[in-house]
């Protein structure tokens, strides 16, 4: 349904996107994730078509943004970054305005105003101005909007700042509602609502893809390095110059927790620590309360995945 | 009709702006105050000397209107928006002037008023009036077409301000600057009186309409509407 290929973005000496290609097929739920000025928001306004890139093309749908501009914008509802929206309107005027642009009719549009403001839960607040609603209120303004025409293709940049948690959780109960109906992309630099959210994630950083996958995938990938978590009675000292001595081990770093020491162990090469971290601590006479492989989160991953494109830049 | 609901989105969010009061009431006083000054027994029942002096005022009031048509969607960011609808470049243009085009006209109202008032006491030529007011139209399309293509450029509505009171002024002061010299090159001067707002504008006021008058605003108008809607596009390959 999207296809970037190549799309690159100088603005004049700077690089902010650097050849990224990807393909999004009709109905996933992609989340696009990246530290604040990694060229989400250029990445997305490419595929909009509001910024022309630098080299590349990008297609929604088989139609060419820029060649095939207004027939591709018909496909795409959008929410732009920090949700442009006019204040002096009231919503439901608003709404008619954004359905006029995009050639419905009355009746339609009274019949979608009602099905969107139900759906992002304004249908209290219709007639109200929109200047005067809450940050997270105005969200679901713009949210409400991008949803109207019933777009094939729905790109949010940042949907979910500036709602509180609750509304973050009904935002998420919403693209699950959605998932199936739309093509959705969705970019953050918040991962816990990406992770949730998407079927895939695609992760940039300085205008590269870094990492792409489900997040399951991430995870395992996060995984692989090998870190355990072990708590036994020895101290700080006895418990790293131990664990030092073994072959298969790279990190130690304990911290003291009354009789007992914590540490977390970083392996070579990946292994599983458990079963030689245990024996050897057994063999040495310390009782050991807890061994665990460190829970991998995406948020690791993608601190990693980031950081090492970061020092690659730098090197 | 896509330039139609834009023009009224325009139109509307015009009226919600401080400063579209200020312009209001601003001509409102100015342009009584010049009427005043001719309102008096024994004086033409003309409105030739009102217009002649208003015109001047627009100068100034027109880019007050323009300034913010497309520079304050800039700031707001709302322009990207509208601008990833299915819109072309020339309905948005277009939209924005006919909307500021249309709040131009309830400005010049007070002007009707006075043209009533003179009926009242007198017995004006309605000719001279409906023409002086068809001019200001037209020279309010021209002011407003220079003011949309002014408020592409920047998003600060102060730069658009000025840069339209600046293309407007031009003419002006190269017309000062001629008839500086002491022997002025005839080619010149009729060059400088040609693209001269106020000369132009002369005619109507006078009662008289010229087609030439007519194809100098026509071009004019349609040559900054024209330049706009380039330097909306040029967002797309600069």
């Amino acid at each position: 349904m999207i296809v970037a290929q190549h799309l690159t973005k100088w603005y004049g000496p700077v690089l902010a996107v650097d050849d990224l290609c990807f393909e999004i097929p009709a109905g996933e739920v992609v989340g696009f994730l990246g530290p604040n000025g990694a060229g989400k928001s250029t990445s997305i306004r490419m595929i909009t078509g509001y910024l022309p890139p630098t080299a590349g093309r990008c297609t929604i749908d088989r139609l060419d943004v820029m060649t095939d501009s207004r027939a591709a914008r018909q496909k795409i509802g959008y929410l732009p970054e920090s949700t442009p929206l006019y204040t002096e309107m009231r919503v439901t005027e608003y709404l008619h305005f954004c359905g006029k642009l995009f050639g419905m009719s009355r009746g339609d549009r009274n019949k979608r105003i009602d099905v969107v403001t139900a759906k992002c839960g304004l249908s209290h607040i219709k007639r109200r101005v929109i200047g005067q609603l809450s940050k997270g209120n105005k969200q679901r303004v713009g949210i409400a909007q991008a949803l109207l025409h019933d777009p094939p293709v729905l790109i949010l940049d940042e949907p979910t700042s500036g709602l509180d948690p609750q509304q973050t959780l009904a935002f998420r109960d919403l693209i699950t509602e959605l998932r199936g109906q739309h093509t959705i992309m969705l970019s953050s630099h918040i991962l816990p609502e990406i992770e949730r959210a998407a079927d895939r994630v695609i992760i940039i950083a300085n205008g590269k893809i870094v990492a792409q996958g489900t997040p399951v995938q991430l995870r395992d990938r996060a995984s692989r390095g090998g870190t355990i978590l072990v708590e036994a009675k020895a101290t700080p000292k006895q418990l790293t110059d131990l664990l030092q001595s073994l072959p298969s081990v790279a990190k130690v770093e304990p911290y003291k927790l009354g009789d007992w020491t914590r540490a977390t162990v970083t392996a070579k090469d990946d292994a599983d620590l458990r079963s030689v971290v245990s024996e050897a601590l057994t063999k040495a006479g310390h009782t050991i309360r807890e061994l665990h492989l460190s829970a991998p989160t995406l948020e690791r991953y993608f601190v990693e995945a980031v950081a090492s494109k970061m020092t690659n830049v730098q090197a | 009709m896509m330039i139609l609901t834009l023009a009224k989105r325009e139109l509307s969010s015009l009226f919600f702006s401080p400063i579209a009061y200020v312009v209001l009431g601003a001509f409102a006083i100015g342009a009584s105050t010049f009427f005043m000054q001719g309102f008096e027994p024994g004086q033409p029942a003309s409105m030739r000397s009102t217009f002649d002096a208003v015109v001047w005022l627009l100068v100034f009031l027109a880019p007050a209107i323009s300034m913010r048509l497309i520079s304050e969607e800039l700031r707001s960011g709302t322009f990207e928006r509208l601008m990833t609808s299915p819109v072309s470049d020339a309905q948005v243009v277009l939209g924005k002037w006919l909307g500021a085009l249309v709040f131009f006209c309830v400005m010049l109202l007070p002007l009707v008023v006075h043209a009533i008032t003179l009926e009242m006491v007198g017995s004006p030529e309605f000719g001279p009036i409906v023409t002086g007011l068809l001019g200001l139209v037209l020279v309010g399309a021209l002011y407003l077409a220079i003011g949309v293509f002014a408020s592409a450029w920047s998003q600060n509505q102060i730069i658009a301000f000025l840069v339209t009171v600046f293309i407007i002024a031009l003419p002006t002061f190269a017309a000062y600057y001629v008839s500086g010299q002491t022997t002025p090159d005839p080619a010149m001067r009729r060059l400088i009186d040609y693209i001269s707002v106020n000369q132009q504008y002369a005619d109507f006021a006078k009662g008289l309409i010229d087609i030439r008058n007519f194809v100098y605003f026509a071009t004019g108008t349609a040559l900054f509407l024209f330049l706009s809607v380039v330097l909306v596009q040029s967002r797309r390959w600069r």
